[in-house]
C-alpha cells in the first residue's frame, strides 16, 4: 500500500496489539530538536491499493519520541514526550479530552516507552535523565524509579515471558537487566564499546537479547553467558536505531538505521542478512513488526513518510 | 545480598529450566555459596583478579578525583559485576560520603583504619595533612607528596634564581667595573711606561679597546655619510617629483585647451577626447594600461584602478565573474563586497565597505597568481594615485572639484604593499608601461643637474632593457616611501 505522508519527522511506529489494521506513529517537528509533535493513529485499508487513512491525531507541545499501545485497553496509547512528560491518550474519547493524563516526573526527555505484555497494567519509560520509571495506568505517580545508568537511557524492554524482568539500553555502553522486585539491576552487560541505542528480547527464547549500537553492529546475547555475544551482526553503515525480534519466527529480527535502510536478520543462519529495504530517503528511526499479521512491517523515518508492507514485497509499490 | 530473596520469590512454574541452567552456570567456576535459580541474576562468583585490577584503578590519584558515578560506570563497562565493584570500593576507601560510612567502619584492615583517621584532614587542607604525612600509607599520600614536591621545586627555583641574581649584582658587576677602571688607569700609565716597559695583558686589552673605539668611530662616520647621501638622494628625488609635477601640469593644461577647442568645434566627440585625455594623462601612470578601457570619465585618471567600489558600473565583468565563481554566488554583479561575505563569515555581513573591500583585495591576492598580481597592481595604482592626488590638490582650482571626489571615492585605505617576491608577476602586467616611464626618466635625468649614481644606473639598466622590470617598481616604491 502507498506510503502515508506525515507533516513532521517520524520517530516511532507501533502496531496495535488488538487490531491488525491499526498503527500509531510518533512524530516530531524539526527532527525532534525543537518544536511540536504529533501522535497519529492510522488505519490500514482493507484492499492493498487503497491509501492509509488517519483516524486520529493528537498534537503535543514538544516532540514525541515514542509511542506504545496499551495491552489492556484497545484504545489507549502512551506517548513519550521530549519535555519529560508521559501522556496517555484514549482514541475513543473526543480530542478535547485528550490527553487523558500527563505524567510529569522525568527531568529530561523521555526517549522510550514500553508496555508490559504479561502484566498488562504497567509500563516503563526510559529517559535521558539516566533513569527508568515504572508506572501503572491508574496511578498518577510512578511506582518505581530505577536510577543506575551513568548516561541517557535509550530503551527499556520487558521480557516477554517474565513479567517482572526488563532490560535497558543506555548511552553508558551497558545493557542492564532488572528485576522489578529487586532494588537494583541484576545484571550488567557491557554490550558495546559505544552507546547502545536499543535492546529487545527474543520472543521465543527468554534469555536471548539483541542490542543495537552506534558501532553499526547488532549483538545477540545470551544472558546466561553474557561475557561474549552469541553473534555480532554487521551490515549497517551507520548507527542502528532500533532492533526488534519477530513475534512469529524465533531468530528473525528487523532493524532500522541511520543509513536509511531497514534490514532483516536471521542470526541462526550463516549469512544473517536476509532482507534489506532502502525505501526511505532519510534516517529511519522507527520500525515495527506486526503481531497479528505475519510478515507485516512498518517503518518511519525523518523523511516524513510511513511505510507499511509485507516482507518480501517492495515497500514503495502502490 | 538479594539472591536469597529471589530464591523464595521465584517459585513460579515454568522456571524449572532456569534452575537447571543456573546450576550449569555455577559449575563453570567454583560454585558460589549462594546459587540463584534465576537466570536473570548474575551468579558468577567474584573474580579476585578483576577486583585487584579495580582496586588499582580506584587507587590511582586521577581516578580519586573523579566522581564516583564515572568510576562505577567505567568498571561496569569493563565487565565487572556489581559484587566485584562493591568489593573493590570496599578495599579502596572513598572520601565520598556515600561509600565512607558503610565500608570504612566495617573493614578491619589496619591500613584502612589509619586511612580513615586521615580522611578528615585529607579533605581539609594540605597544611593540616603535614603532621600526618609520616603516618599516611602510600596509597593516600601520593597526591600530597606530589603537591609538596611541586612546592619545594618552585621554592628552590625561586631562591636559586634570586640568589644568582644577587650574586651577579653584588659580586660580578663590581669586578667588571674595577677591571675596566684598572684598564683605563693602566692605559694612562701605559703611555708613560711605553718606551721601556713590557706590554702587559692589560695594556694589550687597552689597545684593543682603543682600536675598537676607533672602528666604531669610523662606522659612525660612515653611517653619517650614508645619512648625508640619503638626504641628498631625497633631495634629488624630490626634484624629480617636481619635474614630474611640472610635466603633469603641462599635460593637463594641454588637455584642457584641447577640450576647450573641441567644445567649441564638435560636441559629439567629447567622449572620445575625454578618453584620449585620459590616456594622455594616464600615460604618466604606468599601470592603467589594462584598465584604461573601462573608465572613460574625465578627471578620474588616477582613480580607476582604485575603483573597487560598486559605484562605477563598467567594472570588468570577467573579474567579477571569476570572483563569483569562487564564491559561488550569482548576485554579486554590483556588490563585490557582498561577494566577500560568504567567504569570511555570514554574521559579519554588516561591516562597512572599507574593510570588506580591503578584504576583497586581500582575498584576491589569495586567489591566485593572476588575481594576486592584479590586486597588487591595484594597490600600487592606488598609492600612485594617492601621491598624485596630493600633488593635484596643491595644483590648481580646477582640480579641486576632482580631488574631493577622488578622496571621497576612496573610502578604504590600501593595504600594505606585499613583499617584493611577487613583483615579477606584477611586472608582467606593467611591462607595456616602462617604456613611457623610461622616457620620463630620461627627460628628468637630463633636467637634473646632479644625477645620482643610483638613478644613473637605473636609467642605464632601463635603457638596456635587461632587467628593467624590477627597477621601475623599486623607484616607485622609493618614491612612495621617501616622499
Amino acid at each position: 500500500m502507498p506510503a502515508f505522508k506525515i507533516p513532521f519527522n517520524g520517530y516511532s511506529v507501533k502496531f496495535s496489539p488488538f487490531y491488525e489494521n491499526r498503527l500509531a506513529v510518533a512524530t516530531a517537528q524539526n527532527f525532534g530538536i525543537l518544536g511540536n509533535g504529533r501522535v497519529h493513529v492510522l488505519s490500514l485499508p482493507p484492499s492493498p491499493g487503497a491509501p492509509i487513512v488517519e483516524t486520529a491525531a493528537y498534537d503535543t507541545s514538544d516532540a514525541v519520541y515514542d509511542i506504545a499501545w496499551s495491552e489492556s485497553h484497545d484504545s489507549i496509547l502512551v506517548a513519550a514526550i521530549a519535555d519529560g512528560s508521559v501522556k496517555v491518550y484514549d482514541t475513543n474519547l473526543p480530542p478535547a479530552s485528550n490527553p487523558l493524563r500527563s505524567l510529569q516526573e522525568h527531568t529530561r526527555e523521555v526517549h522510550a516507552v514500553d508496555y508490559n505484555p504479561s502484566r498488562r497494567d504497567s509500563f516503563l519509560t526510559a529517559s535521558w535523565d539516566d533513569s527508568i520509571k515504572l508506572w501503572t495506568v491508574d496511578r498518577p505517580i510512578s511506582v518505581r524509579t530505577f536510577k543506575e545508568h551513568a548516561y541517557c537511557v535509550y530503551a527499556a524492554a520487558w521480557n516477554p515471558r517474565h513479567a517482572d524482568v526488563f532490560a535497558s539500553a543506555s548511552g553508558d555502553c551497558t545493557v542492564r537487566v532488572w528485576d522489578v522486585r529487586e532494588p537494583g539491576s541484576t545484571m550488567i552487560i557491557p554490550a558495546h564499546d559505544f552507546e547502545v541505542l536499543y535492546t529487545d528480547w527474543n520472543k521465543y527464547d527468554d534469555c536471548i537479547l539483541a542490542t543495537a549500537s552506534v558501532d553499526k553492529s547488532i549483538r545477540v546475547w545470551d544472558i546466561r553467558s553474557f561475557r561474549v555475544p552469541i553473534t555480532v551482526l554487521n551490515g549497517h553503515n551507520y548507527a542502528i536505531r532500533k532492533v526488534k525480534f519477530s513475534p512469529h519466527r524465533g531468530s528473525l529480527m528487523v532493524s532500522c538505521s541511520y543509513d536509511m535502510t531497514v534490514c532483516l536478520w536471521d542470526y541462526m543462519v550463516e549469512d544473517a542478512l536476509v532482507g534489506r529495504y532502502d525505501h526511505h530517503t532519510e534516517f529511519t528511526v522507527g520500525v515495527d513488526m506486526s503481531v497479528l499479521v505475519e510478515g507485516l512491517l512498518a517503518s518511519t523515518g525523518w523523511d516524513e513518510l510511513v511505510y507499511v508492507w509485507q516482507h518480501g514485497t517492495d515497500p514503495r509499490a502502490p | 545480598m538479594a539472591n536469597p530473596s529471589t530464591d523464595t520469590k521465584i517459585e513460579n512454574p515454568a522456571l524449572a529450566e532456569p534452575r537447571n541452567e543456573g546450576d550449569q552456570n555455577a559449575t563453570t567456576t567454583t560454585p558460589k555459596p549462594i546459587s540463584s535459580p534465576s537466570v536473570f541474576v548474575n551468579s558468577e562468583p567474584i573474580r579476585p583478579e578483576q577486583v585487584e585490577n579495580a582496586v588499582k584503578f580506584l587507587s590511582h590519584p586521577k581516578v580519586r578525583g573523579s566522581p564516583v558515578m564515572y568510576r562505577r560506570s567505567f568498571l561496569e563497562k569493563k565487565g565487572l559485576t556489581k559484587e566485584e565493584i562493591d568489593e573493590a570500593f570496599k578495599r579502596v576507601p572513598d572520601p565520598s560520603p556515600t561509600v565512607q560510612g558503610a565500608t570504612v567502619n566495617q573493614d578491619p584492615q589496619p591500613k584502612l583504619v589509619a586511612n580513615a583517621q586521615l580522611q578528615a584532614p585529607a579533605q581539609a587542607q594540605q597544611t593540616s595533612a603535614a603532621p600526618t604525612r609520616g603516618v599516611i600509607s602510600r596509597v593516600i599520600s601520593q597526591p600530597r607528596f606530589h603537591w609538596t614536591h611541586a612546592i619545594y621545586a618552585v621554592g628552590i627555583l625561586a631562591v636559586s634564581g634570586a640568589g644568582s641574581a644577587v650574586l651577579f649584582k653584588n659580586a660580578l658587576i663590581p669586578r667588571l667595573k674595577s677591571w675596566i677602571r684598572k684598564i683605563a688607569s693602566e692605559d694612562e700609565n701605559g703611555v708613560v711606561r711605553k718606551p721601556g716597559s713590557k706590554p702587559s695583558a692589560t695594556e694589550e686589552a687597552a689597545a684593543a679597546a682603543k682600536t675598537a673605539a676607533e672602528a666604531a668611530a669610523q662606522v659612525a662616520k660612515a653611517s653619517q655619510e650614508m645619512m648625508d647621501m640619503n638626504i641628498e638622494e631625497k633631495r634629488c628625488f624630490r626634484n624629480l617629483m617636481d619635474m614630474l609635477e611640472v610635466q603633469q601640469r603641462e599635460m593637463r593644461e594641454m588637455s584642457f585647451t584641447i577640450r576647450k577647442l573641441e567644445d567649441q568645434t564638435n560636441s559629439s566627440s567629447v567622449v572620445r577626447t575625454y578618453s584620449q585625455d585620459y590616456r594622455l594623462s594616464s600615460s604618466k601612470q604606468p599601470y592603467t594600461n589594462g584598465m584604461a578601457e573601462f573608465n572613460s570619465l574625465p578627471g578620474r585618471s588616477s582613480l580607476p584602478p582604485a575603483s573597487v567600489n560598486s559605484s562605477i558600473p563598467p567594472y570588468p565583468k570577467s573579474y567579477i565573474e571569476e570572483f563569483n565563481d569562487l564564491s559561488s554566488n550569482a548576485y554579486q554583479q554590483h556588490m563585490p563586497n557582498s561577494g566577500v561575505a560568504p567567504r569570511s563569515k555570514p554574521w559579519e555581513a554588516g561591516q562597512p565597505p572599507n574593510s570588506s573591500s580591503t578584504y576583497q583585495l586581500q582575498a584576491d591576492s589569495d586567489l591566485g597568481n593572476i588575481n594576486g598580481s592584479t590586486s597588487r597592481w591595484q594597490q600600487k595604482n592606488v598609492r600612485i594615485a594617492e601621491l598624485e592626488n596630493e600633488e593635484e590638490s596643491k595644483v590648481g582650482p580646477y582640480y579641486s572639484s576632482q580631488a574631493p571626489e577622488q578622496t571621497a571615492r576612496r573610502p578604504w585605505v590600501p593595504p600594505q604593499p606585499p613583499p617584493v617576491a611577487m613583483a615579477e608577476a606584477a611586472e608582467a602586467i606593467r611591462r607595456p608601461k616602462p617604456t613611457v616611464q623610461k622616457e620620463q626618466q630620461l627627460t628628468s635625468d637630463h633636467k637634473l643637474d646632479q644625477p645620482l649614481n643610483e638613478l644613473q644606473s637605473v636609467t642605464d639598466i632601463s635603457e638596456t632593457g635587461g632587467a628593467p622590470e624590477a627597477r621601475p617598481s623599486e623607484i616607485v616604491e622609493e618614491l612612495e616611501g621617501n616622499c
